[in-house]
């Protein structure tokens, strides 16, 4: 097992870029080459060390074996874990922008906030944000219409708008409140959020699960009324309590479906 | 500045050498036959040689490209590179960027691209767009298919006026010829529908494609343009269209050429797409047999072909009814543009997944239709770029071409489904191309199609665009090695432009500006004068610019190379 930790001395305020920092490229790296490394910020790059006190122990045969604790505000860092298949990062504080974008396997788990497009294009592994996120959480590439595809999000504070974009595979569990248009364009893959959205949950879905334990504002007009449903079972987990279930975006002929907690929300019974 | 390409083995269709060793020798950026001592020797000792090549048909400038690029940022983060000492950064895949389109054609020895749909309202921007592109001279094709003018005199049979205003037109906007994409179905989109075969009349204008078509290739015959008519057929891409694509080459046979270098009077584009037969998409099937027929039989015809290239891609053409079906088909994004008085666009991504069966069979209608037709001079290698598939990829299609074997591996194993040869004549076709058709297909045969006089041949006098390749084809067999032919054409060893290097061993080492090749018709004056006073109480009355804001001033064209042509009218 390796260990890599990077303190953080001095924050940039033109963001860091820390795509080519995650276990698949650094693992066999020793101390030296994090000290003779240069790193992207802005147009130009700067040595890690003006940045991070670095201390690395312990030796690491596969990317499997890494684990990096980035410690400190890295709120001006972006790309963290981005493309990465393997190893685990923990960052203690703040993520920047495209935090465990792409990535494909290992576990990344923040202990503070992530800013927007957190976990875009996901094909696997597992993102841990402990407080919230911003816009375009698990969503697709700008323009693309291939969103994430495999792994785990699980947030435990809030969410931004259009989380889950584009979304064809993969969880996304929201422990805290989300923003409008949750889902939008999805066609599979699940959706949970355990707190209150603001309105239009599953606009243009296509298929795929969405279940809203807390308050629903607005819901659109494209969903139909099925049926109230009691403990429902999704994409293979039981959930306790009545819902109400609606098919739609009937707007794009979708067949997805959208769970509403009924005792919370009794004005659409 | 002297050159001499050393011992190099030479392909030069237009001359008749067919891989001979010889010496090329150029001279202030000009072929010349005789250099000084002090000519500076390139040693290209068993490489080939073959003069820069032309691509007749390619979609690189103008609003449709800006569209694409704008509402395609996932294509825009394919293919980014960092910029050089020598250039600048690259992005995109199936729309790359203009910087970005002149290296990467430079690097695959290129030296001259039609641009082929220019509508004239937007021709101010592709001329913008067409500075900002380097290393390789551009012809843009103004379009005049679904002109209001021109379907109000080809209802009336006035083909002085026709010619006339083509004659002004190509000076206003600076365009080299005449391009007809499905004609009368991008005005009847205007409407809300298309047509279907070229004697289905346009809403209000009540004219059909046969007239269109027939009066644009007089007015074409009657200027004696360089290039013949260039034409997008009707129905494109719908199965069971091979029979509107014959009726339209066969519309013009009796319309006599007028046109010193070229053999054809008209031009049919993206051969692939125009050649299926069967009524859907469930019993569809090739129709390349009956279209290269047509052509093998028929001398006043050429085409490109539009090959697949399994590749995600970006379609964009002026034939916005049949975008809008595309979109329908596979539910993309889509962007649509009317232009005023002129044309339409439209913007569809598609992805030629050989999983899949119909790009699969469309991938077998393009080679077939490359085996088939048995005059190299009247076919030549395009990929519609980026319709069928982005211009990047002509090195693949050559080693297709040249290896049989290559063909029935990908369907033996896969990497194409049973439709491309089920559905398709390709699984009985084992004719490979020699280096000699090769070059034709992608240098001669279009220079002459374009009538050009200047470039296409290593011929003294001739613009010294030249392209070597680092392969010995004496000691190669392309059957067997596809990849290293591939490999080979896509990075050229040089490419020299006007005498300047402007690519070594695959790298791009020098950028300068390109040519914008236009057509001045003279002889024509009192006739366009005539006309222009005919039009411009419509142009002011419908379009919404002034005249004065249409025209293309000479700094749009900073480098131009233009060709004069008398009219023998």
């Amino acid at each position: 097992m390796k260990i890599i930790t990077l303190t953080l001395k001095k924050k940039s305020q033109i963001a860091l870029e820390f795509d080519e920092l995650i276990p698949d490229k650094v693992f066999n790296w020793e101390k030296a080459d994090f000290e003779n490394y240069q790193v992207p910020v802005g147009n130009r790059r700067f040595p890690l060390t003006d940045y991070f006190d670095i201390e690395v122990e312990g030796d690491a045969a596969s990317p499997e074996e890494v684990k990096m604790i980035l410690d400190g505000d890295f709120g001006r860092v972006k790309y963290i874990g981005c493309k990465m298949s393997a190893g685990e990062i923990i960052v203690n504080g703040d993520a920047d922008l495209h935090c465990g974008a792409e990535m494909k396997g290992g576990k990344i788990t923040v202990h503070g906030d992530a800013e927007s497009y957190a976990g875009r294009e996901m094909k696997g592994g597992e993102l841990e944000i402990m407080g919230s996120t911003r816009e375009f959480c698990g969503c697709s590439y700008i323009g693309d219409w291939r969103g994430m595809s495999g792994g785990k999000i699980t947030l435990h504070g809030n969410a931004g708008k259009q989380l889950g974009e584009c979304l064809s595979g993969g969880e996304i569990f929201v422990k805290g409140d989300c923003d409008i248009l949750a889902g939008i364009h999805m066609n599979k893959g699940f959706i949970q959020i355990d707190g209150d959205v603001t309105r239009w949950p599953g606009g243009q879905m296509k298929n795929g699960n969405i279940l809203i334990k807390g308050k629903l504002g607005i819901l659109l007009e494209g969903f139909v009324y099925d049926s109230i449903v009691v403990d429902p079972e999704i994409d293979g987990k039981s959930f306790s309590g009545k819902y109400i279930k609606y098919n739609g975006d009937i707007a794009v002929n979708g067949k997805g479906s959208l769970y509403l907690n009924a005792e919370k929300n009794r004005e659409y019974l | 500045m002297e050159y001499i390409l050393k011992n190099g083995i030479v392909y030069d269709p237009a001359n008749k050498i067919a891989g001979e060793k010889k010496d090329v020798m150029f001279k202030d950026g000009k072929i010349v036959e005789q250099v000084s001592s002090d000519a500076k020797i390139l040693d290209v000792t068993d490489k080939i040689v073959m003069p820069a090549g032309v691509d007749p048909h390619a979609h690189v400038a103008g609003p449709k490209l800006v569209v694409g690029r704008i509402y395609r940022p996932e294509d825009s983060r394919k293919g980014v590179t960092s910029k050089t000492d020598v250039c600048r950064s690259e992005s995109g895949f199936s729309i790359p960027s203009c910087p970005a389109t002149g290296y990467r054609y430079s690097r695959m020895g290129y030296g001259t691209v039609t641009e082929a749909a220019m509508p004239p309202l937007e021709a101010k921007h592709t001329h913008e767009e067409i500075t900002a592109i380097p290393n390789i001279d551009i012809t843009p094709l103004p379009l005049f298919g679904n002109n209001w003018f021109v379907l109000q005199w080809a209802k009336e049979g006035k083909i002085d006026e026709i010619a006339a205003f083509v004659a002004s037109w190509l000076r206003i906007v600076k365009g080299y010829g005449i391009k007809i994409v499905n004609p009368c179905g991008t005005e009847a989109w205007g409407w809300g529908g298309n047509v279907h075969g070229i004697d289905d009349p346009v809403p209000f204008f009540d004219v059909t494609a046969r007239e269109v078509i027939r009066a644009l290739a007089q007015a074409n015959e009657m200027l004696g343009l360089p290039h013949s008519i260039h034409i997008h057929p009707n129905d494109l891409g719908h199965p069971g269209n091979y029979p509107t694509t014959v009726n339209s080459l066969d519309c013009v046979k009796d319309i006599a050429k007028n046109g010193s270098k070229r053999n054809q009077t008209i031009h049919l584009t993206h051969a692939q797409f125009h050649s299926y037969a069967g009524t859907s998409w469930r019993d569809v099937e090739s129709g390349a047999k009956e279209v290269a027929d047509y052509i093998n039989n028929n001398k006043h015809v050429t085409c490109d072909i539009g090959q697949v290239t399994l590749d995600e891609t970006t379609t964009m053409t002026a034939d916005g009814p049949m975008e809008f079906d595309l979109h329908e088909l596979n539910g993309l994004k889509w962007a649509n543009k009317d232009i005023e008085l002129e044309t339409g666009s439209g913007i569809v991504p598609f992805i030629y997944s050989g999983k899949a069966p119909v790009p699969s069979f469309q991938w077998g209608v393009g080679l077939e239709l490359f085996l088939r037709i048995k005059d190299p001079w009247q076919v030549c290698l395009t990929t519609d770029h980026p319709n069928a598939g982005p211009f990047i990829r002509y090195p693949r299609i050559i080693s297709w071409l040249m290896s049989n074997e290559r063909r029935q591996e990908m369907m033996d194993n896969g990497e194409v489904r049973v439709w491309s040869y089920k559905r398709t004549g390709l699984g009985t076709l084992d004719r490979e191309y020699d280096f000699n058709e090769i070059a034709t297909i992608t240098r001669a045969s279009a220079a002459k199609i374009y009538g050009y006089q200047d470039r296409g041949e290593l011929t003294p006098g001739y613009n010294a665009d030249i392209a070597v390749y680092d392969l010995n084809p004496n000691d190669i067999d392309p059957s067997k090695e596809p990849a290293a032919i591939e490999h080979a054409f896509g990075n050229a060893m040089y490419t020299i432009k006007d005498g300047q290097i402007l690519v070594k061993d695959g790298e791009v080492v020098k950028v300068v500006p390109s040519h914008t090749l236009w057509t001045d018709v003279k002889g024509f004056e009192e006739q366009e004068k005539t006309v222009m006073e005919e039009v411009m109480p419509t142009f002011t009355r419908f379009y919404t610019v002034k005249f004065e804001n249409y025209q293309v001033q000479d700094h749009f064209t900073p480098n131009p190379t233009v060709t004069e042509v008398k009219a023998s009218k």
